[in-house]
């Protein structure tokens, strides 16, 4: 009876236990991340990934020392080394942020957007364009890149599309965008847009310049780009003032400051005693004791002029830092297309005849348009503004007016290193770029860093389909001649 | 509720204390020498009850009248049977068991198995072992002792972490760490938070808050055979930890244990001691380092120094020395146990008090630990144990990088710092500002960081369990042991407004919970001579294990009011929340053939069910078998080999993976990621959130990952038993591996999750122990060995695939599996010639190099600990010596100190033309020898040997290491004393007395800056140093 007993127990534990086996298990749901979100979060997280990227240490930093418009000043600053050994850490956080972190969740975004039930084609836009302009730095950097087969999860071994099919890629992206674009319907990233809120005008125009930008890449290799050129500039729509830039903001508050900021936050005390003033765009700002100087620089702790150096020289506590009260405040925005850059352009297109007749005087007057921009843009005040245009000389009388554009689109581009590396190696042929640099102290000798080493690890070795010959970096990109 | 309940009753039955009608026997058990054996076995021929002889050998046992023989057993001794007759005192001496083995060892589920009867190998460290010289975290008192069983300490933090691997890593992802368990009750060894990254604090490990105290026997698992019934959780092995109970029909016994010891660093770099700082030999306070002039050149001069005192530089040699203070180690248990007839009682309190070698840092843990039995008839009897242990802990340092609270700056001091004067002016005594060590106030002066920024933990943590047993029959026996591990932890990390990297303060809190919770249920039936001769035990059972783990966690920035740590005066807040449960149920069998106690056959089998797989897969089914011949029982009696068994094993074991890996879901994204340690927070401006995709694509066709291992042995003893060989060969092989595999990035994901990889380990264990001489005189000598070479391979990763990444520390550095090779640390090597030389650049004298190279072997080759102990008759003398041969080490405290000029070796060559030795390549690509000299020392040390030039930083980690010396004194009492004295012991012992071998400059070559649970070792950065510590124990029991 009593064995009985304990049988009929083991029976009912076992029973009780298995019965209720299924439901112990089925625990697997995690409570921490959601099965849906709307467009406009992954389009907050992959915007915002993208533009830290672009002024944190992966990019901003080796981008302002290997293009030579900041200096490190050596041991006294930043700290001395071959700059052209660009850190794995920079080229697979840079390639990871296009392809994964940033370029992905643009791709979940849009196929959120566009599979919706009532299909949000403006976030699909916005999220389009954002991620053309990424690859279009991509490709810049690196020349020959996966794009065409990116993002497929049925394709393991995405191939790499020849830099010329890249720039189609992204210029059909952007046509696609455009189209897509109807600035009437309320259904779009609005408040989560961070760029412009949701205004779809502005998009559009950015759109357009950003095209206007990639065939002003192209067109040196590829003249027959030109007639695009020429198309966009009669039919216009790009961005036409200065409330279209396109600036990502950061703030005073913690954890939200721009992180070229925080690098010095945190490892300098506040101060900048990491990046200087590079005698490669001084000498250019000096001469007319261009405005912008000061906003620029900062002045050596014992000096009482601006001192520069070159891009690897020992600096001292006379040479000039950059200004940590305006570049690199924490505030500062991360300035991805800006109105001027635009002018520029337009100028250069018209100086050189691109897609249009040569007109120095247009091309003189989208020019000072730039000139004037750039100042209103650093807050120059309207006096010393006046002077300098007063002072710089005019496209229709110098000797080289395209030359005189790209100094002040090298000047321009001081705080936005990625553009200024961009715009050396399109100002001109091989030994001819303006300016003329000699490369830094340390560097191999072999010539220029035209184009960063493809990352190995995250890309190159996993990819049966990427090229396996090493590419030295000295090699051009097929859009530099 | 009803399990609590359950439990709360069982544990009031047994504190009742119900007396028998007996009469007592007091005696006492002694080896052949007369010295005192301590927990040997009395049992009361059958019956059940029983109880064991104390630390003096002596016991007290209540017998029916109608007893008549006792039966003692003891662990090497041959059991004896005492007629008890009329006699109140019975003494008996114990005749060492050299023919046969009759060792009882604990196996997987708490089955208790005679040692000969294994087929498989596993190592007991007795008490004993463990209490004389303590370790503050008890799976220290592993290292060096049982082969097959590697320990590494993670730093000389106190409270800090070690992980112990047992015949190598097997898996690519997933913590390497054996299965602790305690009393049957898996153990929680997890540490959370200890993982490598951006200044990481080493929180410890979970088991190392078990009491050593405590502990009765270790018993090391080492393979699958021995763990199969354990189910996944036993892939990794077996830790098994029994803790002391009381001895039955004893009067209570008071035991004190008490050791005071003083730490101070085992290692502290080689400083130069002629140079200043400064840059290119001008001395600057804006560096902290060594490059400035020659401290004996410019003491002409005065220079201003970091407090804005006008000074001539002078040296101070032991500026860092200093820092460091001496850390004091006290740790103390009393406990008492005893019984009555049918109930066993032991309750012991735990107190360890330490004190760091870094200022401001020190820790305290409680531990309580009650163990109870009772047998209520002869068919039911139940047992509990419960511990409950309190740590908490200040200032545990900050170490590897890129944070403001890392101590860089105290192993970095520049030579002419004056210690004495920076200790006691951190602080501007008008504008509380923080003073720095250098002008641009780029590092935080240590005294700021130790005095301020600290990082502290409370951790509460409940262990308890329940055994209750019922022997329906006399062949069948059920059991049911039900229990809970759960630990509450909360940190807290302050930094303090002004602190340079971080100057409106910041703090961060933490809660943790993680909970166990376990259930077997177990049915083992018994016969014997089933046939003739052949013993029949089978075990059935059914496993159900819960963990859960939460955390809520807050990181405040903007601090308003100085030194007030409350998120009411934080501006800014970042909180984070997280969940996660997983859940096992298994069942199994054990089915046990013995054949005349000689010739001994196992076969189990289990099945789990396991939470974090695809439905369709979760359930999966692995068997082992095992079996033994101890082939000495058939032939003649031989005093050349007087013991010997082979013994044969094969199991397989099948495993899961994370909880919810399996569906493609968005995260909340609280940061996003900016290098050097700067990410920024979400929500952005505008309070806007962000969420992400997964960066790993799922697989809902997930497997389980498994495991098949053999291994074979033989143990055999010779001339009496003074020479024991214990040898194993063994070889595991893990397949479907549950990894996440790099994928291209531009696939838009960083790994896929796949079933794929194969890795396999080969081993051999060689365990000797010898006796020279035994018992001359009352003099003795023992020497004890272990050996092992152990082999990792990595068969194939995924098709395609080169290597895989196991994990990355900074600059470039990995730890990587490739095939055909073991875990490796990659990084930048030199560039060399077809001939192996250095590639020199030409324009700059430095070296050239060359990313993504393997460096060499995580893991050691070969590891052994050589233990001697001498005794004569109350004095005992031993010293352990371990010895790890292989394997590189990175260490990124090196690079600081080399690259700062402050390194001993840096001093080579300053002032004068160096030309570094090898080649440049000429334009028609030949290689010819270098003849460009470095422009300066301190381009050649910083440069070259940077941080990221990986190679330059890497050594060969073996290294030889006094790892324990003891001596303890029994001190003989007099019969007056004995009345109120049992039993008295006095030692010194001392730990990690020395390094008697390394290759490793400046540090010591075994700490690592990788948590107990991540696959990665031999890289450190910043770590604490850790310790040595020498001091006094005392033992009385009354």
């Amino acid at each position: 009876m009593k064995l009985l007993n304990i049988k009929n127990t083991l029976a009912i534990i076992f029973l009780v236990f298995f019965a209720s086996c299924g439901s112990k298990l089925d625990i697997n749901s995690s409570p921490n991340t959601a099965t849906a979100v709307s467009p406009d979060l992954l389009f907050n997280y992959a915007l915002t990934a993208w533009s830290s990227n672009r002024t944190g240490g992966d990019s901003y930093i080796p981008f302002a020392l290997l293009s030579q418009n900041q200096a490190s000043a050596g041991n006294y600053g930043w700290g001395k080394g071959n700059v052209y050994d660009i850190s794995p850490f920079s080229t697979g956080n840079t390639w990871r942020g296009y392809y994964a972190t940033s370029g992905n969740n643009f791709q979940l975004a849009i196929k959120q957007a566009e599979s919706a039930k009532s299909v949000n084609n403006n976030a699909a836009a916005q999220c389009k364009i954002l991620l053309a302009n990424m690859m279009f730095e991509a490709t810049t950097i690196w020349g020959d890149i996966p794009f065409s087969e990116a993002w497929k999860t049925e394709i393991s071994y995405p191939k790499f599309d020849a830099q010329p099919d890249v720039f189609a890629g992204i210029l059909d992206l952007l046509d696609k965008a455009i189209a897509q674009i109807d600035v009437n319907s309320v259904l779009k990233i609005g408040n989560y847009d961070l760029l412009y809120k949701g205004d779809m005008v502005k998009w559009k125009k950015y759109a357009t310049s950003l095209k206007f930008k990639v065939l002003m890449t192209m067109v040196d290799k590829d003249p027959t780009k030109a007639t695009q050129i020429g198309q966009l500039l009669s039919a216009g729509g790009m961005i036409d003032n200065g409330s279209a830039d396109v600036l990502y903001p950061y703030t005073t508050e913690s954890g939200k400051e721009n992180p070229k900021f925080k690098v010095l936050k945190q490892y300098a005390g506040g101060a900048n005693l990491f990046f200087f003033c590079n005698n490669n765009i001084f000498k250019y700002m000096a001469p007319l004791n261009d405005p912008r100087i000061p906003v620029y620089f900062d002045n050596g702790p014992t000096a009482s002029i601006i001192n520069s150096v070159e891009t690897e020289d020992d600096g001292d506590d006379n040479t000039a830092s950059i200004n940590v009260h305006t570049l690199f405040k924490a505030d500062a925005p991360d300035l991805i297309y800006t109105y001027q850059e635009q002018l520029f352009f337009q100028a250069e297109a018209y100086a050189r005849g691109l897609g249009v007749a040569v007109d120095l005087a247009k091309a003189d007057l989208l020019y000072k348009m730039g000139i004037s921009e750039a100042m209103t843009y650093y807050k120059i005040n309207s006096n010393a503004s006046a002077n300098y245009l007063a002072a710089v000389p005019s496209l229709t009388t110098t000797a080289n007016p395209v030359l005189e554009i790209h100094k002040q689109q090298w000047i321009d581009l001081l705080d936005r290193p990625q553009e200024a590396f961009l715009q050396w190696r399109r100002s001109g042929p091989e030994g001819s770029e303006f300016p003329q640099l000699v490369q830094p102290a340390g560097t191999p000798a072999g010539g220029f860093l035209r184009r960063w080493d493809y990352p190995q690890s995250a890309e190159i070795i996993p990819n049966t389909n990427a090229p396996k010959t090493t590419i030295t970096f000295t090699t051009k990109l097929w859009f530099d001649l | 509720m009803r399990k609590i309940a359950l439990l709360l009753l069982t544990v009031f039955i047994i504190l009742t204390n119900v007396l028998g009608q007996n009469r007592a026997i007091t005696g006492k058990v002694v080896n052949e020498q007369g010295g005192a054996i301590p927990n040997a076995s009395i049992i009361i021929k059958g019956s059940n009850s029983g109880t064991t002889t104390k630390t003096d050998g002596s016991f007290l046992i209540s017998v029916p009248v109608a007893a008549k023989t006792l039966v003692i057993t003891s662990l090497n001794f041959v059991d004896q049977q005492v007629n008890i007759n009329d006699k109140n005192d019975i003494s008996v001496s114990m005749v060492p068991s050299n023919k046969v083995l009759n060792e009882v060892v604990v196996t997987a589920i708490g089955i208790t198995r005679s040692s000969k009867s294994l087929g498989y190998s596993v190592a007991t460290i007795k008490g004993d072992e463990i209490t004389k010289a303590r370790e503050t975290n008890i799976v220290n008192a592993l290292a060096g002792k049982i082969s097959g069983v590697r320990v590494t300490g993670q730093s000389g933090t106190v409270g800090g972490g070690s992980k112990v691997v047992i015949r190598g890593t097997s898996s690519l992802s997933g913590s390497p760490q054996p299965l602790f368990v305690i009393d049957g009750l898996p153990l929680d060894n997890s540490s959370p938070g200890n993982t490598f990254g951006n200044g990481s604090v080493d929180y410890g490990n979970r088991a190392g808050d078990i009491n050593s105290d405590d502990v009765e026997t270790i018993t090391v698992l080492k393979g699958a055979a021995a763990t199969a019934l354990y189910g996944s959780r036993g892939k990794n092995g077996a830790i098994v930890i029994t803790t002391k109970k009381g001895s039955r029909r004893a009067t209570a016994a008071v035991t004190v244990n008490s050791s005071y010891r003083f730490d101070n660093a085992l290692k502290l770099p080689k400083f130069q001691n002629e140079y200043s700082n400064g840059n290119y030999g001008v001395y600057s306070l804006k560096f902290v380092n060594g490059w400035g002039p020659k401290i004996s050149d410019v003491q002409d001069v005065t220079v201003k120094d970091f407090k804005g005192d006008s000074v001539t530089l002078k040296a101070f040699p032991d500026n860092v020395k200093n820092f460091y203070q001496r850390g004091i180690s006290a740790i103390n248990t009393v406990s008492v146990a005893g019984g009555s007839e049918n109930t066993d009682y032991r309750l012991s309190l735990g107190n360890t008090d330490q004190t760091s070698i870094v200022p401001g840092s020190k820790l305290s843990r409680y531990n309580i630990n009650l163990n109870a039995g009772r047998t209520f008839n002869d068919k039911l009897s139940a047992r509990t144990t419960v511990s409950y242990i309190r740590t908490t802990s200040v200032g545990r340092p900050t170490q590897s990088a890129n944070d403001p609270n890392v101590l860089t700056a105290s192993t970095l001091f520049p030579r002419t710092l004056d210690l004495d004067k920076l200790r006691n002016n951190y602080v501007d005594p008008i504008t509380g500002a923080q003073i720095a060590l250098s002008s641009d106030k780029t590092g935080n002066n240590p005294y700021w960081i130790i005095n301020n920024n600290q990082n502290n933990n409370e951790l509460d943590r409940v262990v308890g369990n329940v055994i209750l047993s019922y022997k329906p029959l006399s062949w069948l026996t059920i059991s049911d042991n039900l229990g809970t591990d759960f630990y509450n932890e909360f940190r807290r990390t302050k930094t303090r407004k002004g602190t340079f990297g971080q100057l409106d303060g910041a703090f961060t809190l933490n809660q943790i919970y993680n909970n166990n919770v376990n259930n077997d249920l177990i049915a083992t039936a018994e016969k014997k001579n089933i046939i003739k001769n052949l013993d029949l035990k089978v075990i059935v059972g059914n496993n159900y294990f819960q963990n859960s783990f939460r955390s809520l966690g807050v990181s405040a920035q903007n601090l308003t009011v100085d030194n007030l740590y409350t998120l009411g005066n934080a501006a800014t807040k970042d909180p984070t929340n997280y969940f996660q449960r997983n859940s096992l149920v298994g069942i199994f069998g054990d089915i046990g053939l013995s054949y005349k106690n000689y010739a001994f056959i196992n076969v189990t089998g289990r099945n789990d069910w396991n939470s974090s797989l695809p439905k369709n897969n979760r359930s999966y089914f692995y068997p082992s078998v095992s079996g033994s011949f101890v082939f000495t029982e058939l032939m003649n009696k031989s005093n050349i080999l007087n013991f010997g068994k082979i013994r044969a094993g094969y199991a397989n074991v099948g495993s899961g993976t994370d909880p919810y890996s399996l569906d493609f879901t968005y995260t909340p994204a609280t940061s996003y990621f900016v290098q050097y340690g700067l990410n920024g927070t979400f929500p952005t401006a505008g309070g806007l959130l962000g969420f992400s995709g997964p960066g790993q694509l799922p697989n809902v066709n997930l497997k389980p990952q498994n495991q098949a291992s053999v291994e074979a042995g033989a143990e055999l003893r010779f001339f009496d038993s003074r020479i024991q060989l214990e040898a194993t060969y063994y070889k595991t092989k893990t397949t479907d591996q549950i990894i996440g595999i790099e994928v291209p990035l531009s696939t838009g994901y960083f790994t896929k999750s796949i079933n794929a990889g194969s890795i396999t380990n080969k081993g051999l264990e060689i365990d000797l122990r010898l006796q020279p001489v035994r018992n001359l005189r009352g003099f003795s000598w023992n020497i004890d060995l272990n050996f092992n070479k152990n082999k990792q391979l990595v068969d194939e990763l995924s098709a395609g695939l080169q290597s895989y990444t196991l994990n990355s520390a900074y600059s470039g550095l990995v730890i990587k599996a490739s095939p055909g090779q073991t875990f490796g640390i990659w990084g930048v090597d030199w560039l060399r010639d077809p001939s192996g030389n250095i590639v020199i650049n030409q324009s700059t004298g430095l070296r050239q190099t060359k990313a993504d190279v393997r460096l060499g072997d995580m893991f050691p080759e070969w590891t052994m600990g050589i233990n001697n102990t001498f005794s004569y008759k109350g004095l005992s003398l031993s010293g352990l010596i371990d010895i790890r041969q292989g394997g590189v080490m990175y260490s990124g405290t090196v690079v600081g100190l080399r690259t700062s000029g402050l390194a001993y070796e840096t001093l080579a060559n300053r002032g004068q033309v160096f030309v570094d030795k090898g080649v440049y390549k000429t334009s028609d690509g030949k290689y010819l020898q270098n003849t460009i000299p470095v422009q300066s020392m301190q381009d050649y040390w910083q440069q070259n040997f940077q941080g990221s030039n990986t190679v330059a930083n890497v050594f060969d980690a073996s290294y030889v290491k006094l790892r324990e010396i003891r001596f303890s004194y029994q001190i003989p009492l007099g019969f007056k004393t004995k009345k109120f004295v049992k039993g008295a012991e006095v030692g010194v012992e001392a730990r990690n007395l020395l390094i008697l071998k390394s290759y490793v400059p400046h540090v010591d070559p075994e700490v690592n800056v990788f948590g107990p649970n991540q696959i990665g070792e031999g890289v450190e950065y910043y770590n604490v140093p850790s310790t040595r510590s020498v001091g006094m124990n005392l033992r009385l029991s009354f």
